[in-house]
């Protein structure tokens, strides 16, 4: 297993720049998911570490060894494409052991390690079939079957469930997870789904405009949000976002626009001296806007009215009209108000998030 | 034994071809390889005229010299293109592209130059001695173009009558040939019983080769025993009638030779519209037919605002190919009036063109007039390529 | 409500009627000629110029299929045309495909202008490359030889051959090579080990292609062939043809024995031959 770095990583399609200087160390053991909406250049940065997409500049480091020149099979990695690119007239076995057929492997061992790795997947009773043949899933697990018999260092995986149905991918997913517990292998794995991102990850990087925008766990990217980016990216319904100014009352912060007035707590934003008149964005979650609650992590009160009602379950999805201003609020079920009642809601003032209307960056804390 | 022979022949040939692949990849590899190195201009250039040297002797004849030269200037080309423009890269396509585009220019390319070059001489029969003596021909310039437009080809026709004939004859027959393999495919599209057979049994014109084809055809229009004219004469006199509205034989290969060439040609042709148009029909998903029947429309109307729309993509470079095929076509005209005594009255731009060659041995003249030919179809079918790319973008 | 679906139903077998009806007269009059050929094949020798329209005609006979057989050189006639046609062929589609690919799946100086070249090679007209040809064979020392009709023929199918397999290979999903490629392959590796034996359909249809040409040619043949031995059977038949009187009994008999192979071929393919063609035109 290795370690993988990208040092300022530049990639250019004649006057199109895709990546701009893509800087990320991946330890050793580590599943790392590479996530962005589409053209963000992920994908891009994964076929370039595969060797399958010409640098333009900057270095790649597999396990401390610089890889820009090397042929992709030199590189000790194994890719899961998109498609699943399963040769079609090769059997399941004979796509799991044409690399190491490529490579003269002994007889004995390629079969060892396509068993193991059919046993693994349950593709045992596969074997023998064509990739026409197989279900999606089914080809799904081969192709990753394909990688696990290489026994590569790093393990690609390139948006690999977005060709399956919902509830396939699920399964997946958990197979996905099951796999790296079992293989304790370093992966990097490409999706633009934030949901496959924070179940699968140990670490997020989050990209746009082929510029990395955080990295860090989770955790991290949900509650701290580096930029409004990451913000309205990670996180599912989106999070509600009202742009304003920030004023000094005293020595209380206040965040202020047409429709609402709050106060910023010190422990969000200290040194309130140095914010007055700055515009800001402030970031509050569907999950932490409380409708018709008290209690002291409530911010001011702000009035609204009742738009839409979505029930989902044992939640449900408020849609919710502050002045011109739309807030998405989600409470538990049932919240029996008829469309066009007037609400009272408040923030939860732990969880919300400033951010600088310019530079669109993080200053809360 | 002759046919050991002949395999141990064949055997050979492949060899060679298979060597001088090799030889030309083994050539290009290392020119990739060592482009940069100080060394490799001067060797590289001096080693295809060393091969030569080594081949003169023995393989190339009275030609050394010249061939000689144009090694030199192959290679000259070749290394600097290498050292200004290819710069060492892109090694992996130019390797694949080199046998065949190599083969292209000896046997494509250097012939089209040669009757370019051939078009602004004068070769014809009393030139021609002269130039197997001396090697030179007269230079004329551009008075063989001239003389393309001025004088005829033949024996007797114009220029411009020819050309309107080409025209006639080519959008006569593409018209039928998309109209026929239009309806053809529209009935073939049906579900129906015996359908492979069908098909089977209607692409077997496509299918003969063409020589007997045509001549089969030809067969069938002669005046008293093709099939036509017994038809004519048997229908004649089982209804009088017929007979006194003017039905009776016909003397097809001499009074209307074009008439003839042209309903040969048509029935060569339908078979390949007919297939792609089926391929294009089959391909239209009949949810849109289930939208139009919903919405209420005719079958003429289905046909006008779905079936042709969608296989316009398909349609479309098969009439550009049909067009080009046609307007160059040889086979049925020579075959049906080609042989000695035979009319003019059918002959189309390329037929005359290869008459004038190899009938009237006007070498240099049928150069130009081949040029002025090739100029025509490239600009229609840029013509109908632009308008096909247009239509692309359309969608 | 039952009523009106047998009405519709007896419509639709009217319509039926008719389109089958329609297609038998078309299928009649596109294998007629055909018919007749074989039939004026069996015709004995003193009833070739009837009028009958009897397709086994009275008194049929094999004469004309054994006299072409035994008196002339019709055999050897097909041997040299297979040979060429075999030799033309594989030369055609070896260089096609790897020309094919390199258009397909590399981006370098001069691809558009190798595209061009192809395309506008197709314009050159019938005929006009004949007589450089024939001095070149003729400088090569060729003439009369099978050597020299393969070089004449060898690049004649190659820029329709080409567009043909770029078109398939375009449709063949680039993830595949790639994959190849970190499997362990090099470029001409995965081009070797995947993608040719995926294009087989359409290496058929460019085989089949170069194959029909060529065994259908006589422009060329006819300058470079001068013995009778050497012919192709294109020349062949003109011969039967040419003299004084047209054998028709032999020439019948010579048209069946080359237009059945070629057929069963033409037919065996032709579901592949409608996908190819209509493959690389609609992905544009």
């Amino acid at each position: 297993m290795a370690s993988v770095q990208f040092k300022n990583i530049v990639k250019k399609f004649k006057d199109n720049v895709v990546l701009n200087g893509v800087d990320v160390d991946i330890k050793d053991h580590e599943f790392v998911v590479i996530v962005g909406p589409s053209g963000c250049g992920k994908t891009t940065l994964l076929r370039m570490l595969a060797g399958l997409e010409e640098i333009t500049d900057g270095e790649i480091f597999i396990d401390n060894l610089l890889v820009n020149e090397l042929h992709p099979s030199k590189r000790q990695i194994a890719m899961v494409f998109q498609d699943y690119a399963l040769y079609p007239h090769m059997t399941v076995e004979e796509n799991m052991s044409f690399a190491l057929r490529l490579r003269h492997t002994d007889k004995a061992e390629i079969d060892a390690r396509v068993t193991e790795a059919a046993n693994i997947l349950q593709l045992g009773k596969f074997l023998a079939r064509m990739p026409r043949q197989l279900s999606g899933g089914q080809r799904q697990r081969v192709a990753i079957g394909r990688a696990i018999v290489r026994k590569p260092k790093v393990f690609l995986f390139d948006e690999p469930l977005s060709n399956l149905d919902a509830k396939l991918r699920e399964e997946m997913r958990v197979e996905i997870a099951k796999l790296y517990q079992r293989l304790n292998a370093t992966i990097i794995y490409v999706t633009h789904d934030q949901v496959e991102a924070m179940t699968l990850a140990g670490r997020i990087v989050v990209m746009n405009k082929g510029i990395v925008q955080q990295v860090g766990s989770p955790i991290e990217v949900y509650r701290k949000p580096a930029n409004l980016f990451v913000a309205g990216f990670i996180g599912s319904p989106t999070m509600n976002f009202m742009s304003g100014k920030l004023f000094l009352e005293g020595e209380a912060l206040y965040f202020k626009n047409e429709e609402i007035k709050i106060s910023i707590p010190p422990y969000l934003l200290s040194d309130s001296g140095k914010h007055d008149g700055r515009e800001v964005v402030l970031g509050v979650r569907p999950d932490d806007v409380l409708v018709e609650r008290d209690g002291e992590k409530c911010s001011d009160k702000v009035q609204g009215i009742l738009e839409v009602c979505e029930l989902l379950g044992h939640r449900e999805n408020l849609y919710l009209k502050v002045g011109n201003m739309r807030v998405l609020a989600t409470v538990e079920a049932f919240f029996n108000r008829s469309p066009g009642s007037g609400v009272t809601l408040c923030f939860n003032y732990k969880n919300m998030h400033v951010f600088d209307k310019a530079t669109e960056t993080r200053i809360s804390e | 034994m002759e046919i050991l022979k002949s395999i141990y022949e064949v055997l050979w040939f492949i060899f060679l071809i298979a060597a001088g692949v090799a030889a030309l990849e083994g050539y290009f590899y290392y020119h990739f390889r060592y482009w940069e190195r100080g060394w490799f201009f001067p060797v590289a250039l001096a080693a295809f005229p060393a091969a030569a040297l080594v081949l003169s002797g023995s393989v190339l004849g009275d030609y050394t010299f010249r061939l000689w030269f144009y090694f030199l200037l192959a290679e000259a080309v070749i290394s600097a293109a290498f050292r200004y423009m290819v710069k060492g890269r892109h090694t992996v396509p130019y390797l694949l592209l080199a046998p065949a585009f190599v083969g292209l220019a000896l046997l494509l390319v250097y012939p089209f130059v040669f009757e370019v070059l051939l078009s602004f001489h004068d070769l014809k029969l009393t030139t021609i001695m002269m130039w197997k003596n001396t090697g030179s021909l007269p230079f004329v310039g551009l008075s063989q173009y001239v003389k393309v437009f001025t004088t005829s080809p033949l024996s007797e026709i114009t220029f411009w009558a020819l050309l309107l004939r080409t025209l006639v004859w080519t959008f006569t027959n593409v018209f039928f040939h998309v109209a026929g393999g239009f309806a053809l495919a529209l009935l073939l599209n049906n579900q129906i019983r015996f359908k492979g057979v069908y098909r089977t049994l209607l692409v077997i014109p496509w299918a003969m080769p063409q020589v007997v084809a045509v001549l089969a055809m030809r067969g069938e229009f002669h005046s008293q025993n093709g099939f036509v004219n017994i038809v004519l004469v048997k229908l004649a006199s089982a209804f009088p009638f017929l007979a006194h509205l003017g039905l009776g034989p016909v003397q097809w290969l001499s009074d209307y030779p074009l008439a003839t060439c042209m309903l040969i040609n048509v029935w060569l042709g339908i078979p390949f519209m007919m297939v792609v148009i089926l391929g294009g029909l089959q391909s239209i998903s009949s949810s849109y037919y289930d939208a139009a029947d919903i919405d209420g429309a005719s079958y003429l109307q289905k046909l006008r605002y779905i079936t042709l729309p969608l296989i316009r993509p398909v349609l479309m470079p098969a009439i550009t190919l049909g067009t080009v095929w046609t307007f160059n076509n040889i086979n049925v005209i020579y075959l049906v009036t080609g042989q000695s005594g035979g009319t003019e009255q059918a002959d189309i731009l390329v037929s005359a063109l290869y008459k004038a060659a190899f009938t009237y041995n006007r070498y240099s003249y049928s150069a130009a007039f081949a040029i002025v030919v090739f100029a025509m179809l490239f600009f229609i079918s840029v013509f109908y390529l632009k308008s096909f790319d247009a239509a692309k973008d359309e969608r | 409500m039952k009523k009106k679906m047998s009405a519709h139903e007896k419509k639709r077998r009217v319509k039926y009627f008719f389109v089958h009806v329609g297609i038998i007269i078309f299928a009649g009059i596109c294998v007629y000629p055909l018919l007749r050929i074989f039939s004026i094949s069996l015709r004995p020798g003193d009833k070739l110029f009837s009028t009958d329209l009897s397709l086994i005609p009275a008194g049929a006979s094999f004469t004309a299929y054994r006299s072409l057989l035994k008196d002339t050189m019709f055999l050897r006639w097909l041997w040299n045309s297979l040979v060429i046609t075999l030799a033309t062929s594989l030369i055609g589609v070896s260089l096609a495909s790897t020309a094919a690919y390199a258009f397909s799946r590399f981006r370098f100086p001069g691809k558009k202008a190798g595209l061009i070249l192809l395309l506008s090679s197709q314009m050159i007209p019938a005929g006009m490359l004949i007589l450089p040809l024939f001095l070149m064979i003729m400088k090569l020392k060729l003439m009369n030889t099978y050597l020299g009709m393969i070089i004449a023929y060898s690049v004649s199918s190659l820029p329709f051959s080409i567009w043909i397999l770029k078109g398939y290979y375009d449709t063949i999903p680039r993830s595949l090579e790639e994959a190849a490629l970190v499997d362990g392959t090099s470029q001409v590796g995965a081009f070797w080990r995947i993608i040719l034996p995926l294009s087989t359909p359409a290496l058929s249809i460019a085989f089949l292609f170069n194959f029909t040409t060529a065994w259908n040619e006589y422009l060329v043949a006819r300058v470079v062939l001068f013995s009778a031995k050497q012919y192709t059977w294109t020349l062949g038949l003109f011969e039967l043809q040419g003299q004084y009187i047209t054998q028709w009994g032999m020439f019948a008999a010579g048209s069946m024995l080359v237009t059945i192979p070629v057929l069963c071929v033409f037919l065996y393919s032709s579901k592949w031959l409608i996908s190819g063609l209509t493959l690389g035109s609609v992905k544009g």
